[in-house]
């Protein structure tokens, strides 16, 4: 049985016979008083999120025991995503609430980590780090050269990220899936 | 002849060393302040015997039978009953297994006594440094003003939670009602403070002569972080016995390792406390409040070195 020091971000755990992961967790301490940690999990089966506040030291649940499964992303049909094993070419299909904010990363034939909680598919995990081609944003202005200046730019995803001011339309770029952020242009 | 100070860079690049500046020129408004107030500045020391008596918090064990300093309070307390009207310090505090977006093991604490005073002027000394402070640094956050609203616990939990927890104290209800509902309240106000907390969490306060259930004790928030617990300081040498003797039956109860009571400090009480207010203040946390940062690492000189070794 874990208790709330193992809790973190991403940390999967067994509630109630149900798989959750733990999406935010904050500690939180109240002047002369005993300190909590207010968390919010996401039912990993149903998608549901629910907000659970445990006190230091409290019991949250059995370790769930996921199994992954390298796969490849293959389309996208009426809302139901569809992954292949490379290895034995079985399929599987995810709903978009169990796939999340990977949408706004994924792109088809790009290889994903599937998870599997008693042999069901339930969620996805990204690379760290993926290559994305950048479908609209503005020209760079001539002459402006301040550091660290940066434009929106929509990716082919339809997700926006921060860019500098020298990335043009057409590009490929590398994007963080844990932060959404721009790392850097993707040599030609 | 003094050779001329070099003169400080105008303006910094990187986020460090605008950091540093930034945390140079508060802490220096602060000093102007308790300066220009009659204050002297002292240092009490950071290895101690006795940790304190909050049984929430847990001092980190230094060797030989002491501690880390988990605030300056019992030492500066010596220092009042000894004659010292009005003091301050800016200190280092430990605490052990305190880590989150809010809490670091080691964090600088600014602590200030002043004699002849209660919990009502110290209110308003803390709004006083704090409009300091904002205008010595131009550092005015979103929907800060003053005078800064004032709210009893009574009528945050009646509003937030429903019930009034110095008329029905339940302390296991009290803090998870915090942690669920009040302080995301207290997230939605720039500015609060928050007073007359009931009287089983008093810790070294006093109690209020005209309502037994309460304690002369307030905080500040700031968009619901916590930056100070101020107190009218108990003063009565018995009643200071009887708290440490409840925080050490209720470390016991908890499973938790006694720390001895403080008898210097209980010597010095005896010897007669005067009245006084005592406030502490998280200056980390000020800083975050000022600036607008989520994370307290986000206003460290060395966020990389906050996390413990696994």
């Amino acid at each position: 049985m874990l208790d709330t020091t193992s809790l973190r971000k991403n940390l999967k755990i067994i509630i109630d016979g149900d798989p959750w992961i733990v999406v935010d967790c904050q500690f939180v301490k109240p002047g002369k008083g005993q300190a909590f940690t207010r968390t919010r999990l996401k039912n990993l089966v149903s998608g549901q999120t629910m907000d659970k506040t445990y006190k230091s030291g409290e019991k949250i649940g059995e370790q769930a025991r996921i199994d992954e499964c390298n796969m490849v992303f293959l389309y996208e049909q009426g809302g139901s995503y569809t992954f292949m094993d490379n290895n034995t070419y079985e399929q599987v299909e995810l709903s978009a609430a169990q796939v999340g904010d990977a949408l706004n990363f994924m792109t088809e034939n790009m290889n994903v980590e599937v998870d599997f909680y008693n042999g069901m598919p339930i969620a996805i995990t990204l690379p760290n780090f993926v290559e994305l081609e950048i479908i609209e944003t503005e020209p760079a202005v001539r002459g402006d050269t301040v550091s660290g200046a940066t434009k929106p730019a929509r990716l082919s995803t339809g997700y926006s990220v921060n860019v500098p001011l020298f990335i043009t339309s057409g590009e490929a770029i590398v994007v963080d899936t844990r932060t959404g952020e721009y790392v850097e242009r993707v040599k030609k | 002849m003094k050779p001329a100070a070099p003169q400080r860079p105008a303006c910094f690049s990187n986020r460090v060393l605008a950091l540093i500046e930034l945390r140079d020129s508060i802490l220096d408004a602060i000093r102007a302040f308790f300066r220009a107030n009659g204050y002297c500045e002292v240092t009490t020391p950071l290895l101690v015997h006795c940790p304190g008596l909050d049984r929430h918090v847990e001092a980190l064990p230094a060797g030989n039978g002491q501690f880390l300093a988990t605030s300056p309070e019992l030492h500066m307390k010596r220092l009042v009953c000894r004659g010292a009207p009005r003091i301050f310090q800016i200190s280092p505090a430990f605490r052990a297994d305190e880590q989150g977006a809010q809490h670091t093991r080691e964090f600088l604490m600014l602590e200030w006594y002043r004699t002849g005073s209660g919990y009502r002027e110290m209110m308003q000394e803390t709004e006083e440094l704090l409009r300091h402070v904002t205008g010595c640094c131009s550092l005015m956050p979103a929907g800060l003003s003053f005078p800064v609203p004032r709210i009893t616990v009574d009528q945050l939990y009646e509003r937030s939670a429903g019930w009034q927890p110095t008329r029905h104290w339940d302390e296991d209800r009290y803090f998870r009602d915090w942690a669920a509902t009040v302080e995301p309240y207290l997230q939605t106000q720039p500015a609060l403070i928050v007073h007359d907390f009931p009287a089983a969490l008093a810790a070294l306060s006093r109690i209020s002569t005209e309502n037994v259930r309460i304690c002369e004790r307030f905080e500040l928030f700031l968009n619901g972080l916590e930056i100070c617990n101020a107190y009218s300081e108990l003063t009565d040498p018995d009643e200071h016995r009887v708290r440490f003797d409840q925080a050490a039956r209720c470390r016991a109860a908890m499973g938790r390792p006694p720390y001895e009571a403080d008898e210097p400090f209980l010597q010095a009480v005896a010897s007669g406390m005067p009245a006084c207010a005592g406030n502490a203040l998280g200056l980390d946390r000020l800083i975050m409040a000022l600036t607008g940062a989520s994370h307290i690492s986000d206003v460290h000189l060395f966020p990389e070195d906050l996390q413990p070794s696994p």
